[in-house]
C-alpha cells in the first residue's frame, strides 16, 4: 500500500477571502447544523470521560460512576432532547454509536421514527486509533446502521473526531460522502483521497458541550453565551456569503436538568431571525453537491 | 543568594540586575503620551506527523493519538478563516500589526504573509517550526533559518524575535545578538523596555505578556470570551494610570484559531474600540519600541 496522504496533501491551503461566495436557495444566508451524540460506553473498558477523579486519582476498573454518569443520558437527558426538536420541528443528524441499535433499541427507534440522520460514528466509543480493523469497525457500523433504517448513512464522524491518516480512504469506500472530522473551516470542502473525493462539513468542536463543559468546566448558561456569539459574528457574515452554525451535543451533559433550559434558549434566539435553515448533515451534503455541479 | 552557572550561556540574573521600576530615570515618550500598546498577531504551522503544541478536545478515554487531525484542523481553520476577522479590526482601527510567524507558516500561508507585507506590518522570529527552543536540533541554524525565511518574503531582516511558547535555552539571547536581532520578548518581567547583557553586544527585551495571552486565558485558564476583553481593559486603566510619570508599555497577543473564532472576535474587537479613542497612546510596532528606547532610555 502506498503512503497514506497528510491533510495538507489532501486539501491545499485556501483562505476563505480568495473564495467565491456560496449561496443558499431563496432568502435564506445561515444553516443551523444540530448534531446529537448518542454513544455506548461498555463497562468493560475505560470511560470515555470522567468528571469524578476517584479518591486518590486511582483509575477504577469498572469505573461504575461514570458508566452511570453516561447511562443517565440515555435514560433520561435524551428524552428532554427528543421533546425539544419533536416540538421545533427540527430533524437533527445522530452521531451515534452502531451499538446503539443494539443495546438502546427504545432510544433508536425514537430517533428513527422522528426522521432524524443517522451518522456513523463508530461502532462503539473509543479512539479509532485502537481499532485492530479499522476498516472492518467501519464497515460494520454502517451495515448495522443501514438494516436499522432501511437507508444506509451518508455522513461519518470519528469519536472524539478521531482519525488515522488511513481513515478518509476506508470511509469512502464504505460509502460515507461526507465527515465532520475536519474542523478547519466556515464552508464545506472537498478533500482529495485514493478512493475519490470525501466532503468535510463544517463540525465544531468550539459549541460542543464535551470541551466546553466536561474539559473546560465552564458555567452551564455558558453554553447559551458562547452560541448566540457565534451566531450573531456568522450571521453578519452571512450577509454575503452562505455560514453554517453547528452544535454538537450529548445527552449526560446537556440533558442535565441544570442545562437543558439553556439548550432550549438557543433555538428561540436562533429562531428570531430570518433566514435560518435548520438541516441535518444530509441537506447540506445535497444542497453543496448540487451547488458546486451547477458551478462547475 | 548563589546558583549554579551553566555551562554556556548565563543566568537571568548575570543578564540584567534587579532594579524596581520606581527608581528609575523617567522615560518619555514623543508628543506626551503616556503609553504604548503593541499587538503580537501568532502565525503557526503545526506538523500533523508530530503531537499537537495544543489540544481543544482529547480522545475518549484519554491518550494523544497520531495523527491528531481534529486538533490539526482545529488550528488550522485560524489560517483559513480565522485570521481575515483580525485583520478587519487592524484595519478599522489603524493598528499597526507585528506578525510573530514560524518559519515555515511564511512558505505555508503564503496569502497571509502578502495581506501583512502590503499592510507594512513588521515580522518577527518565532522559531523555524512550532517546537520549543530546548528540542530544536540546532538552535542557532532554526534562528538564522528564521532570518533567511522572512527577508525573502518581505525583503526586510527581522529585527525581534519570540520564542515558541517563549522557550529559551541559556544561550538563547546570546545567539539572538549575534545572528543579528536588535530585541527579543521573551522575558515577561517588567512594563518597561530593558537591557540584557550577552556575551556580545547587549540585547533590548521589550515587555510581552503571558496575562493579557489568548493561549494563557483561552486555553489553559479556560475562561470565558468576554474575559479577554474583560482583563485587557483592567490591564490598560492600570498601566495607563501608572504611566502618569513615566512611560509604560502594554502588550496584547492573540493567536488566529483562538481570537479569531466567529463567538471570540467581537471581544478582541471591542478592546480596541476603547482604548483606540485614547489620545495620548501610541501603537506601536515593536521595532518603534526598540528605536524609541534606544534614544531615549539608559545606555546599556
Amino acid at each position: 500500500m502506498s503512503t497514506p496522504m497528510i491533510p495538507r496533501e489532501r486539501a491545499e491551503f485556501s483562505a476563505i477571502v480568495d473564495r467565491p461566495p456560496l449561496k443558499l436557495p431563496g432568502k435564506a444566508r445561515i444553516v443551523f447544523w444540530t448534531i446529537v451524540n448518542y454513544e455506548v460506553w461498555d463497562i468493560a473498558k475505560p470511560m470515555a470521560r470522567q468528571i469524578l477523579p476517584a479518591p486518590t486519582g486511582v483509575p477504577l476498573m469498572p469505573d461504575v460512576v461514570h458508566w452511570g454518569f453516561h447511562e443517565y443520558g440515555m435514560r433520561v437527558g435524551c428524552w428532554r432532547f427528543f421533546e425539544l426538536f419533536k416540538r421545533l420541528g427540527i430533524k437533527p443528524t445522530l452521531a451515534a454509536n452502531a451499538r446503539i441499535c443494539e443495546d438502546y433499541p427504545r432510544v433508536a427507534e425514537q430517533a428513527r421514527d422522528d426522521g432524524w440522520e443517522f451518522m456513523g460514528h463508530a461502532y462503539e466509543q473509543g479512539p479509532i486509533h485502537k481499532e485492530p480493523d479499522q476498516a472492518a469497525m467501519i464497515n460494520r457500523t454502517m451495515d448495522i446502521m443501514e438494516k436499522f433504517c432501511g437507508k444506509r448513512p451518508v455522513g461519518w464522524l470519528g469519536p472524539g473526531l478521531t482519525q488515522t491518516l488511513e481513515t478518509p480512504e476506508l470511509l469512502v469506500e464504505a460509502g460515507v460522502k461526507y465527515i465532520g472530522d475536519w474542523v478547519y473551516d466556515d464552508e464545506p470542502t472537498v478533500i482529495k483521497t485514493a478512493k475519490g473525493p470525501l466532503v468535510t462539513l463544517p463540525y465544531t468542536i468550539e459549541l460542543n458541550d464535551i470541551p466546553m463543559m466536561i474539559i473546560q468546566h465552564h458555567e452551564s448558561d455558558y453554553l447559551l453565551k458562547r452560541t448566540i456569539d457565534q451566531f450573531d459574528r456568522l450571521y453578519a457574515e452571512s450577509e454575503s456569503r452562505a455560514k453554517f452554525v453547528a452544535l454538537a451535543i450529548h445527552p449526560y451533559i446537556s440533558g442535565q436538568p441544570h442545562r437543558i433550559k439553556y439548550l432550549e434558549a438557543i433555538y428561540d434566539y436562533v429562531n428570531k431571525h430570518d433566514g435560518v435553515l435548520h438541516w441535518n448533515g444530509e441537506q447540506i451534503l445535497d444542497w453543496y453537491t448540487q451547488t458546486t455541479k451547477a458551478a462547475r | 543568594m548563589t546558583f549554579p552557572k551553566p555551562s554556556v550561556g548565563m543566568l537571568p540574573n548575570d543578564r540584567l540586575d534587579y532594579s524596581a521600576i520606581t527608581t528609575r530615570k523617567p522615560l518619555k515618550l514623543p508628543g506626551g503620551a503616556r503609553m504604548v500598546v503593541w499587538t503580537v498577531t501568532n502565525v503557526e504551522e503545526w506538523d500533523p506527523t508530530q503531537t499537537m503544541p495544543r489540544t481543544v478536545l482529547t480522545p475518549p478515554a484519554g491518550g494523544s493519538p497520531m495523527p491528531d487531525i481534529p486538533n490539526w484542523c482545529w488550528h488550522e481553520y485560524g489560517n483559513r478563516v480565522g485570521f481575515w476577522r483580525l485583520l478587519q479590526v487592524y484595519d478599522e482601527f489603524k493598528i499597526p500589526g507585528v506578525m510573530n510567524i514560524n518559519g515555515v507558516a511564511v512558505d505555508a500561508f503564503p496569502d497571509i504573509v502578502k495581506a501583512c507585507a502590503e499592510r507594512n506590518w513588521e515580522f518577527i522570529g518565532h522559531g523555524y517550526t512550532q517546537r520549543n527552543m530546548q528540542k530544536v536540533e540546532n538552535e542557532r541554524a532554526d534562528i538564522r533559518k528564521c532570518i533567511e525565511v522572512l527577508e525573502r518574503a518581505t525583503g526586510k531582516k527581522p529585527r525581534g524575535w519570540l520564542g515558541p511558547g517563549l522557550t529559551e535555552t541559556w544561550e538563547t539571547p546570546d545567539i539572538l545578538a549575534e545572528e543579528g536581532y536588535d530585541y527579543v520578548a521573551d522575558w515577561v518581567l517588567d512594563d518597561q523596555p530593558v537591557w540584557m547583557k550577552t556575551r556580545g553586544k547587549p540585547i533590548l527585551n521589550i515587555p510581552y505578556t503571558q496575562e493579557c495571552n489568548d493561549v494563557a486565558m483561552m486555553l489553559i485558564q479556560h475562561h470565558k470570551a468576554s474575559e479577554f476583553y474583560e482583563r485587557a481593559m483592567d490591564q490598560f486603566e492600570q498601566i495607563y494610570k501608572d504611566a502618569k510619570g513615566s512611560a509604560r508599555v502594554m502588550a496584547i497577543s492573540v493567536h488566529p484559531y483562538i481570537m479569531g473564532a466567529p463567538h471570540r472576535a467581537k471581544y478582541f474587537r471591542k478592546i480596541y474600540e476603547k482604548i483606540r479613542k485614547k489620545k495620548d497612546v501610541l501603537f506601536w510596532t515593536g521595532a518603534q519600541i526598540a528605536d524609541w528606547f534606544a534614544k531615549v532610555g539608559p545606555k546599556p
